[in-house]
């Protein structure tokens, strides 16, 4: 043990260390700097944890405390508050640098010791300081834009009031700071690993090593007895149905008999401490009967193989989709391509690893079970939680959540720390490490496809042939759902006459998939646009002639039947994209000798906005103050919901933006808006809150004022509750897969730039290039925001990123997108108003990276003529594809 | 995947149209009322009849006007905290009113939708 006296944000502090107390614990535990994110499982991976000693950049989770006897240390909290920031922090929330929010901190004092360097950086610079940080929902471009502002406020060439919007201005298409943003900067905001539980109970699972195996016996009697261990929890202790059910009821809390994926929950164990209860987890012995391991559709449908649940074949859904006569008209088009395409199993990598706190709140036989954590759908967790626990009396609250992308419309930790809380009765933490995180949650599916896609001598799409296999995993979630928008999207932008398409999904033994950004049309389109590229190969047609050339148009069917009755804005988008494209031919022109090959890809998607059968609700309040509060479960984890109900708000009652609050986080106090999925939330829950809105707005003026004492007065109500539905409600036909579709879009062509290095099978992007109408656009940094980090997901869903059970276990075998790996992006926008849009606007968070894959395997292919079949195009995939070009033709 | 397999899973997984009241009404996976402006009084008191309940008796009325009352002002659909101070009724009465108890009797005869909806 050591003494060391060291600084922290500027007041004196002694500490008795051992060798091994970390910086990281010190500050958090300690001195409850929660700012200060874990993130990575102490390996210095992320960055989130950066703090300065000493005015030096350091990661406080590889910082031992006994070396910074005289240190001087410095957290986000020492910079500034939110009532009263640095200039870096206001930099970061003017420059709509702050997304979901985790790595912020550690970006802004990377940020800060490198200003304080040097006031003036570069691009260069800027990623040389920010080597070690890492960030999932930017895509790094604001993070930059925001270092070079904060360097404009430290020379003094601008100031913070200068660049921020004015509250009582303009409302619409300004990028007003995030409501959320300055807690952010400042490390005020709570994510759920940094709630202080104090004596709260802390949680280890105990999980199947094996892929398939029967469950002979738990053995819990070691475990019990070791120091700190309050119990152990397994199957039985689960008092409801223990299945935790969105439409099928397969996967268990805790594993009752059997597990059917490495990683499944067995048991788990509550001790006092995280240590105490990993150690006791380890001692939980299991009793396995392996079974045969299901490793691919293929396998799961061959005759005898093991059925992965009793009670549902392995074939657990199939949905065909038939429009005219596909056969016909591709026998008679004047080109036809065929290929096979298939895409991996993926992590969709928030930054901040799981995390679930639960607590019973009141006294008495029916106590409220608390559920803190990070869902995205607060009313569905909750009454899913309720089935599975058999406890009613549930309140479910969304922390701040480090980006989510689709991986918390689960519920996964929440289990166990809810059943834990209700077992033991006292406070419950589960924070999993990274490791496990990457373990234990749903993942994107995997697709297996064919498609033939034909065209006539004038290069218009005679018909589509598709057949597409999807890796269910171990358990169904919304495995059919993403299956049925995969083929709702199946023509994206196009007008194709003839379809002919069969939907196929498969219970295996590896990891369930389920939403992931996009959920089904990234995979779909990878295998249409890179046939649409094919095509324009086989047909001597420019690629942008020839997606323009087949638009559909308002009037026409898309591969549902369902005539389109909104806009179809995708000729115009072309258009706005032609200068970009041009001129990136030209710039490809001259770099197409040598080795290092430059090519040109293009990707087009209509993602569909509004699904038959959709619905939302949101409230208003006129509140005393007469400032109005929006109350909607509109989960925020990083996108910007906050400021849409805001501006929205602030728009159609004519207020300053300082007299609006929004409440979305707790289902005591919000209206059920659905999941935060599909990129649903402006259309519907923003559509919802604006009727809300109209309501209380036509009140006013029949009152005669917005004022909380005119409508007391008058004897008028103060709160309104909107709704937004979906004018058709029909599913597809099972047997066709006809009917009514997304009753509007959100429409994209984006362009790719790359060199191939054809030696070593290696791609860099160089830039990507978005023309995107969205509709209407409320505020642009959070639209250009979710574009760019969409791009960098969709770049490295194309190149490096892959889910390996077994092998994916950090940032670094994920290969998470860095500094190192970022590229120049161009944001083109249109905005046309959609005929039931919310103020006209849709929303883009998830099309962002739909066609972001194919433009990057079209731009590989322009770059050195080899064709990518199977996702990622990493090196060695590349290089054997050179290699194939080169081999005689059968 | 043929016949009455297939047509098992599809019916656990999709929306059921259903003549209700004189009219086509959508059901959710779990027998919800998709949309609950589909509700009307008789919908309710023939789905009660399906059930068993052959009457829907003045109790009956009160908790499912509660329920349809509390959704209409808050969004959300009441928890049986609310259930109990709203109507006056303990848990046992409230369960015991509805073939299928609260959530899978009550909620449904008043036309909530499933929270589990997901697009």
């Amino acid at each position: 043990m050591a003494k060391v006296t060291l600084t922290i944000n500027g007041r004196p502090r002694q500490v008795v260390a051992g060798p091994d107390l970390l910086l990281i614990d010190l500050l958090r535990e300690g001195h409850r700097l929660t700012g200060v994110k874990q993130g990575c499982d102490r390996k210095g991976q992320c960055g989130a944890c950066t703090v300065l000693v000493d005015g030096r950049t350091a990661l406080a989770c590889v910082t031992r405390v006994a070396k910074l006897d005289g240190a001087r240390i410095v957290t986000v909290e020492g910079l500034g508050t939110p009532a009263n920031p640095h200039p870096v922090q206001e930099a970061f929330v003017l420059s709509g640098a702050i997304q979901c929010g985790f790595c912020t901190p550690g970006m802004i004092l990377a940020a800060k010791a490198l200003l304080d360097a040097n006031q003036d950086p570069s691009t260069a610079e800027i990623k040389h300081a920010y080597r070690r940080n890492l960030c999932r929902c930017t895509g790094y471009v604001k993070i930059i834009d925001a270092v070079k502002l904060a360097g404009r406020f430290l020379r003094g060439e601008t100031t913070p009031e200068a660049v921020r919007p004015r509250p009582d201005g303009a409302v619409m298409g300004v990028s007003h700071p995030r409501p959320s943003a300055m807690a952010k900067a400042c490390g005020t905001a709570e994510f759920t690993g940094d709630i202080h539980l104090p004596g709260a109970l802390e949680l280890a699972a105990v999980r199947s090593p094996h892929p398939h195996a029967l469950i002979l016996g738990i053995d819990t009697s070691a475990a019990e007895g070791m120091p700190g261990v309050a119990g152990v929890l397994t199957a039985k202790d689960i008092r409801g149905t223990n299945r935790l059910k969105y439409i099928v009821g397969d996967r268990p809390v805790l594993c009752d008999g059997k597990v059917r994926q490495v990683g499944d929950p067995v048991a788990a164990v509550a001790a006092r401490t995280r240590e105490e209860a990993l150690a006791a987890a380890a001692a939980v012995r299991v009793e396995y009967q392996l079974l045969p391991a299901l490793g691919s559709p293929q396998e799961a449908m061959a005759e005898g193989a093991p059925q992965v649940h009793a009670d549902r074949p392995n074939l657990c859904y199939v949905q065909p989709l038939r429009k005219g006569d596909a056969a016909a008209a591709l026998a008679a088009s004047a080109a036809v391509v065929e290929a096979r395409f298939r895409t991996q199993i993926n992590h969709q990598a928030p930054l901040e690893p799981e995390a679930s706190v639960a607590f019973l709140e009141g006294d008495g036989e029916d106590p409220v079970l608390v559920v803190i954590g990070r869902s995205i759908n607060i009313h569905g967790s909750m009454a899913i939680l309720q089935e599975a626990l058999g406890h009613e009396n549930m309140r479910y609250q969304e922390a701040y959540s480090g980006g989510q992308f689709g991986i918390k419309l689960e519920v996964v930790t929440e289990g166990l720390a809810a059943a834990a809380a209700l077992k033991f009765r006292q406070p419950v933490r589960y924070i999993p490490s990274l490791e496990e995180s990457i373990l234990i949650t749903n993942k994107r599916h995997a697709f297996h496809m064919q498609v033939r896609l034909g065209a006539d001598a004038r290069g218009r799409l005679t018909a589509l042939a598709m057949d597409l296999l999807v890796d269910n995993g171990a358990y169904q979630s919304i495995g059919d759902v993403i299956l049925r928008r995969a083929l709702h999207m199946l023509s994206s932008s196009y007008f194709i006459p003839n379809i002919d398409a069969l939907g196929r999904l498969v219970y295996t033994n590896n990891p369930w998939g389920s939403a992931a950004r996009g959920a089904g049309p990234p995979q779909a389109h990878y295998a249409l646009e890179c046939a649409m590229d094919m095509l324009a190969e086989k047909l001597g047609l420019d690629p942008l002639e020839f997606r323009r050339r087949n638009s559909l148009r308002p009037g026409q069917t898309k591969a549902t039947g369902y005539v389109v009755q909104d806009v179809w804005p995708f000729p115009e988008l072309c258009d706005a994209l032609q200068p970009h494209y041009r001129r990136a031919l030209r710039e490809r022109d001259g770099a197409r000798t040598g080795t290092v090959r430059r090519g040109v890809g293009l990707g087009a998607a209509a993602f569909g906005i509004g699904q038959p059968g959709d619905k939302a609700a949101a409230a208003v309040d006129l509140d005393p103050d007469d400032g109005v509060t929006v109350s909607a479960a509109a989960a925020d984890p990083g996108e910007g919901n906050d400021s849409m109900l805001s501006q929205l708000a602030a728009q159609v009652l004519g207020l300053p933006l300082d007299r609006v609050r929004v409440a979305t986080r707790d289902t005591d106090h919000t209206a059920a808006s659905g999941p935060a999925s599909g990129s649903r939330i402006t259309y519907m829950i923003g559509g919802a809150a604006v009727d809300a809105l109209q309501q209380l707005k036509q009140a006013a003026a029949e009152v005669g004022a917005l004022s909380w004492k005119a409508f007391q007065e008058a004897g008028r109500p103060t709160h309104y509750l909107g709704q937004k539905k979906i004018l058709e409600t029909a599913p597809l036909d099972p047997q066709t897969g006809q009917g009514p579709s997304f009753e509007s879009n959100v429409h994209a062509i984006q362009m790719a730039e790359v060199e191939v290095d054809t030696a070593t099978g290696q791609v860099q992007v160089l830039r990507m290039t978005v023309a995107v109408d969205p509709g209407p656009i409320i505020n642009p940094q959070n639209v250009e925001g979710q574009l760019e980090g969409g791009m960098d997901m969709g770049v490295g869903y194309a190149l490096r990123e892959e889910y390996v059970t077994g092998r994916t276990r950090d940032w670094a075998t994920f290969k998470f997108p860095t500094m190192r790996t970022a590229f120049d992006m161009t944001v083109v926008t249109r905005e046309t108003p959609r005929l039931r849009g919310t103020l006209g606007a849709t929303g883009v968070g998830e099309m962002s990276m739909v066609s972001t894959a194919p433009a990057v395997i079209n731009a590989i292919h322009d770059a050195c003529g080899a064709w990518i079949h199977e996702l990622p195009a990493h090196p060695a995939r590349v290089k054997a594809a050179l290699a194939a070009l080169q081999e005689p033709v059968p | 995947m043929v016949g009455e397999d297939r047509a098992k899973l599809m019916a656990d997984l999709g929306r059921v149209a259903r003549a209700l009241d004189g009219r086509d009404i959508w059901f959710d996976w779990e027998g919800f009322f998709w949309d609950a402006a589909d509700w009307s009084e008789a919908a309710a008191a023939q789905l009660a009849r399906e059930g068993g309940l052959e009457d829907l008796g003045e109790t009956h009325w009160k908790v499912l006007r509660f329920f349809r009352d509390y959704y209409a002002y808050h969004g959300r659909a009441p928890l049986n905290r609310h259930l109990r101070e709203g109507t006056g009724l303990s848990l046992g009465e409230l369960e015991g009113l509805f073939p299928g108890g609260i959530r899978l009797g009550a909620r449904r005869l008043a036309g909530l939708p499933n929270p589990k909806s997901c697009f």
